[in-house]
């Protein structure tokens, strides 16, 4: 198996010219982007512009089918070696939440350190509680997801996410299922791991994170990255027509 | 009065009366003319034939059993026959509709193109017509002298003849007891070191658990085995019959088979339906946390599926258990034949049916009772969002 732990330096995930087709319809088109370490990008954009698609790719739960993935130094093809090292290192928060409903929050989050990772049970159980008390939910160790509220439950995923202390997070709409009011606790803690320096790559639509947050803001269309900036620059002087068309229409009330 | 009719308690009440009333009134009708009926035609009621002997033999039976016997025996023969039919069979099925329902839930269009022939085939032909297509290929199988022969087993007109240990029936059935238990010690075993094992590692002493259980099994096979006999008996021509060996008639093996195909294309589609309901998301998200398709099969949609399952499965399971009445059909001696047959020689008719109807509620709701609680405990906790 080859060693996926990062070659130092390089970028985070380097993608270039990404292409990617549901039959004929085709949902990207040359992509190209990189992100550095710790460096904290937010995709925004209209339903169907492909945002989802492209992180999808990026963890290989969608397959390319053109271009090239570098994560991490290791390129992201057929080689099941490469997408397990990948996974490893790559994290990712769904807009369902998607715990297993099955298990308790515990279990969600030791599951794949114990598995994948090998780590002992105790040793995965203390690394669980502590990420547990950093999402400020410690007291629901032994409850199943279906017991807890929507944000509390998207802050499990984020902690079960963290247990494998990865390199990179990727972030899928991770607020829009949510209620107005759990929206803020989430977003807390997705603050909270940026400042630490964790490499994030988010797919939203909360422009206040978007401004408070990303280094840069990378807006999507038609499967095409149209515009690509820093928040400030962003949101004040895009030029960009559909940019701006976009941005009037989420910021518009 | 006019106002105590119109009190919505007391036209409530009244109904009731009435409707008990003549409930009670239809019955007592009932057993009124049938008690009339039957003394007319000389015919004592009651259950005082249970302790007569029937005077006629079953063809199949796990008991030692005489044309002596009473009919209450021959009851229990039934009933112990139809069970062991069912559970084979139900077993079986279970296997059956497992592999051809996985079939049609892959991504190989081959494998999706045989599930669904295999299901719109068998389950859309009548089960009684699949069991006598079974009986009559198994009965045109070649005769005893030339019989097909693979790893000591014989293949016959007469049914499947396979080598078996000689023991005496006490060893033999408690050396089944010991391998049941060697399935099921593992389960609780697991059960209760949840905490310590959630993700289905075996543990040691689940498998020590196992072992012993076999071992023991082993062991009182050969502490009960009979003296002066080979251990392993094999099925050997002697003169025109076979010899030796457990023989599986020919009425057994039908109908098992006939479950087997006609059950498992039904379950085939719940196990399907199971499937499919699991969330695409929490499969997404065990790949994404780099767990291999395996584990996310074993851990997550596996566990998944079978919650959705259960219900479904449980109310297929009670269908075909009272799908093994077809033993009539082609003379296996199940419960319903045994009652048929006490029916056509003792005349207790409508005391036979009632014996009848009481066993497979007995079963079936048995059947039941056990899905529930298994459903029960492992239902989700909580509110599910279905992602």
């Amino acid at each position: 198996m080859t060693s996926t732990s990062s070659k130092p330096g390089g970028p985070a995930v380097h993608i270039e010219n990404l292409d990617k087709y549901y039959g004929t319809f085709h949902a990207l088109r040359k992509v190209s982007l990189s992100v550095e370490r710790s460096e904290r990008i937010v995709v925004c954009g209209p339903s169907g512009s492909g945002k989802s698609t492209m992180i999808r790719c990026i963890n290989r739960l969608e397959q390319h089918n053109g271009g090239k993935i570098t994560v991490l130094g290791t390129e992201l093809n057929d080689d099941v070696a490469n997408i397990d090292g990948i996974r490893r290192e790559v994290g990712m928060v769904f807009q369902h939440f998607n715990l297993f409903p099955h298990m308790t929050v515990l279990e969600n989050l030791t599951i794949a350190p114990v598995i994948v990772r090998k780590v002992a049970r105790a040793e995965a159980e203390a690394t669980a509680r502590r990420y547990l008390e950093k999402v400020r939910i410690p007291e629901q160790a032994m409850k199943f997801p279906g017991q807890l509220s929507g944000g509390q439950q998207q802050r499990v995923a984020i902690a079960r996410a963290l247990c494998m202390q990865p390199q990179i997070m990727l972030f899928d709409e991770p607020t829009s299922a949510l209620d107005p009011e759990m929206i803020s606790e989430v977003l807390d803690v997705m603050v909270t791991l940026a400042s630490e320096g964790m490499t994030m790559i988010c797919v939203t639509h909360e422009m206040g994170f978007a401004r408070r947050v990303a280094d840069r803001v990378i807006f999507m269309d038609g499967g095409e990255i149209v515009e690509e900036a820093p928040p400030e620059e962003f949101f004040t002087a895009s030029r960009n027509e559909r940019t701006r068309q976009f941005l009037s229409q989420v910021l518009g009330h | 009065m006019v106002s105590l009719l119109r009190n919505q308690k007391v036209r409530n009440a009244l109904l009731q009366v009435l409707y008990v009333g003549s409930l009670a009134a239809l019955v007592l009708a009932g057993i009124v003319i049938a008690r009339r009926n039957l003394a007319d035609q000389g015919i004592t009621s009651g259950f005082d034939f249970l302790y007569k002997s029937t005077g006629w033999d079953v063809n199949f039976s796990l008991l030692p059993a005489t044309a002596n016997d009473p009919y209450w025996w021959f009851f229990l023969i039934g009933i112990i026959n139809t069970l062991f039919l069912g559970t084979i069979g139900l077993m079986l099925a279970t296997l059956v509709g497992t592999i051809v329902g996985l079939a049609r839930t892959s991504s190989n269009e081959l494998a999706q193109l045989l599930g669904r022939t295999y299901v719109d085939i068998f389950r859309n032909i009548p089960l009684i017509l699949q069991v006598f297509f079974w009986y009559a290929l198994i009965t045109h199988l070649p005769t005893p002298r030339a019989a097909h022969e693979a790893f000591g087993m014989l293949l016959t007109s007469r049914g499947l003849y396979i080598p078996f240990p000689n023991v005496g029936g006490v060893a033999l059935a408690l050396a089944i007891l010991a391998v049941i238990a060697a399935i099921a010690l593992p389960v609780w075993l697991g059960r209760t070191s949840r905490l310590s094992q959630p993700f289905g590692e075996r543990s040691a002493i689940q498998l020590i658990g196992a072992a012993a259980a076999l071992a023991c099994a082993v062991l009182i096979l050969i502490i009960g085995r009979l003296p002066d006999e080979p251990f392993i008996d094999f099925p050997a021509l002697q003169g025109l019959n076979l010899r030796g060996g457990l023989r599986i008639p020919p009425e057994f093996s039908a109908l098992a088979i006939a479950i087997a195909i006609y059950g498992g294309s039904y379950i085939a589609e719940i196990v399907r339906g199971g499937f499919k309901a699991v969330g695409k998301g929490q499969m997404e998200a065990a790949l994404s946390l780099g767990l291999s398709p395996w584990r996310v099969f074993t851990l997550v949609r596996l566990p998944l599926a079978l919650r959705a399952m259960l219900p479904i499965l449980a109310n297929q399971y009670v269908w075909l258990m009272k799908a093994t009445t077809m033993g009539i059909a082609v003379g296996f001696t199940d419960f319903f034949m045994i009652v048929a047959l006490t029916i056509n020689h003792s005349g207790q008719t409508l005391e036979a049916i009632g014996i009848l109807m009481a066993g497979f509620l007995a079963i079936n709701l048995s059947l039941a009772a056990i899905f529930n609680r298994i459903n029960k405990a492992i239902a989700l906790k909580g509110n599910q969002l279905r992602g």
